[in-house]
């Protein structure tokens, strides 16, 4: 999988990075990034939980192809 | 010209009705120290309450994003002026703990699944309030978040008008007895107390019973801890939407030919919402406690000092956004800090953005014209914290 932010949709309140920190940073103008190209599977459940959470629906999760 | 407001009456009656003057008269000034609540306002503080005001957005969007050198949790009014609330009173990693326990009530999704009965409440407060003038405050703006929250929490909606009293008395610091509002925090402190040991013997689908149930890192959490959740949310989910709604339909009444657009345009929904946070949010001002010596707009901050947020003047920060005075629709409406920034970021936001919506649809859908009514409209002055309506009558009219 991977991680997709939508920064149409992203208002900089820099949940991601606060509750991920292992999955986002956020820089000083509150900007996510994400940090991890390629998640394992290790990260699913934290990679769910900040999509749910993030308040702008702004976080998508994309399965890779084989 | 409005006259000039001196730093020290940000807190005073008239400047809680009508703020702007004084942010755009003090804001390039800022930060500057003043008095926040004059001495003998909260018990066992003897000399006045100063507090360093940041009204620029920088130092407003930088502030609420560095939790480590400005603390919620470290405010000397804890204990003495308000109980302990969860989160909004909190520093990580105790802040990270609770709101993970909460934030699963307020995603998106389940906010949108929550969407039709709001919807249902929207349309039955409706029917009841009937069309001409109302006044929308009692008929609609307290009702309907008050119901929501209830029902999140899992009490009765009927209990509304104490509730509401409850929060008033929470927020009014600066204008009610200090007896009296303390003994109406131990009333609100007594309900959920009772409501809390009962979902304790028998467990509800809501908010109470999962903090009951909940565990952190393998503990139950204590019964002031569950308590301060209740009071938190009722506070938050109350005042805060309501004065939303408040505002944004009083900005519609003024401006009819952006109702007629926004009848047959329903994709100018959110940008207006948006806009409405912006320009005339609910929420203007909360504090934080410097832990280090901080240096903001080159103004030196020593640490221990509280320092308050003024979420409204960074909102119309010129230095930000363009024509800050105007509503206007065609601006970036992405970089409002109405909601706050970072880690502290308004749990109910989702929740907020839904009621407006859902109820700026349900008034489009019934009255052709809104136009401001016979009776006067007030602003609230009881709390410097929000800005909003005490009344509010309307025009609500038109076949439709």
């Amino acid at each position: 999988m991977h991680l997709v932010i939508d920064y149409k949709k992203c208002r900089k309140a820099a949940q991601c990075s606060y509750l991920h920190p292992e999955l986002f940073k956020a820089d000083q103008a509150g900007s996510p990034k994400v940090l991890v190209d390629h998640p394992g599977e290790e990260l699913r459940e934290a990679a769910e939980e900040a999509v749910e959470l993030c308040p702008n629906g702004a976080i998508s999760i994309v399965e890779d192809e084989d | 010209m409005d006259t000039m407001i001196s730093p020290d009456n940000l807190s005073t009656r008239e400047v809680i009705a009508n703020p702007y003057p004084a942010y755009q008269q003090l804001r390039d000034r800022s930060p500057f120290n003043y008095v926040d609540l004059p001495a003998g306002t909260v018990p066992g503080i003897e000399g006045p309450i100063t507090s360093w005001a940041l009204m620029k957005y920088p130092d407003v969007y930088g502030v609420l994003r560095d939790h480590e050198r400005f603390s919620s949790a470290r405010n000397p009014l804890v204990g003495k002026a308000f109980p302990p609330l969860v989160l909004i009173l909190d520093d990580p990693p105790r802040h990270t703990r609770f709101r993970r326990l909460v934030n699963k009530t307020f995603t998106l999704k389940r906010i949108e699944a929550l969407s039709p009965w709001i919807t249902s409440v929207a349309n039955e407060l409706l029917d009841e309030a009937g069309r001409g003038e109302i006044e929308i405050v009692e008929r609609y703006t307290i009702p309907l978040p008050v119901k929501v929250i209830a029902r999140l929490l899992g009490i009765p909606g009927e209990d509304y008008e104490t509730f509401k009293q409850w929060s008033d008395a929470f927020l009014s610091l600066a204008s009610m007895d200090n007896d009296q509002r303390m003994a109406s925090i131990q009333e609100m402190v007594g309900y959920f107390g009772k409501i809390a040991a009962a979902r304790r013997t028998e467990s509800a689908e809501d908010l109470i019973t999962a903090l009951v149930e909940a565990e952190v890192e393998g503990e139950k959490l204590e019964e002031w801890e569950i308590l301060g959740f209740c009071m938190l949310l009722l506070i938050a989910g109350n005042e805060t939407t309501t004065n939303l709604m408040g505002n944004l339909f009083n900005i519609l009444a003024a401006r009819p030919k952006l109702w007629e657009q926004l009848r047959s345009d329903r994709s100018l929904v959110d940008p207006v919402i948006e806009e409405t946070l912006r320009y005339e949010g609910p929420v203007h001002r909360l504090s934080r406690v410097t832990t280090a010596d901080v240096e903001l707009s080159g103004v030196q901050i020593p640490a221990g000092e509280i320092v308050t947020v003024y979420f409204a003047a960074a909102n119309r920060d010129p230095a930000e956004f363009l024509d800050p005075d105007e509503f206007r629709l065609d601006r970036d409406l992405r970089n409002h800090v109405a909601f706050g920034m970072g880690i502290h970021y308004c749990l109910g936001a989702p929740l907020a953005r839904a009621e407006a919506k859902i109820s700026l649809n349900a008034f489009l859908d019934r009255f052709p014209v809104i136009k401001p009514g016979q009776a006067p409209a007030v602003r609230q002055t009881m709390t410097p914290v929000v800005y909003g309506f005490e009344r509010l009558p309307l025009m609500l009219d038109g076949e439709g």
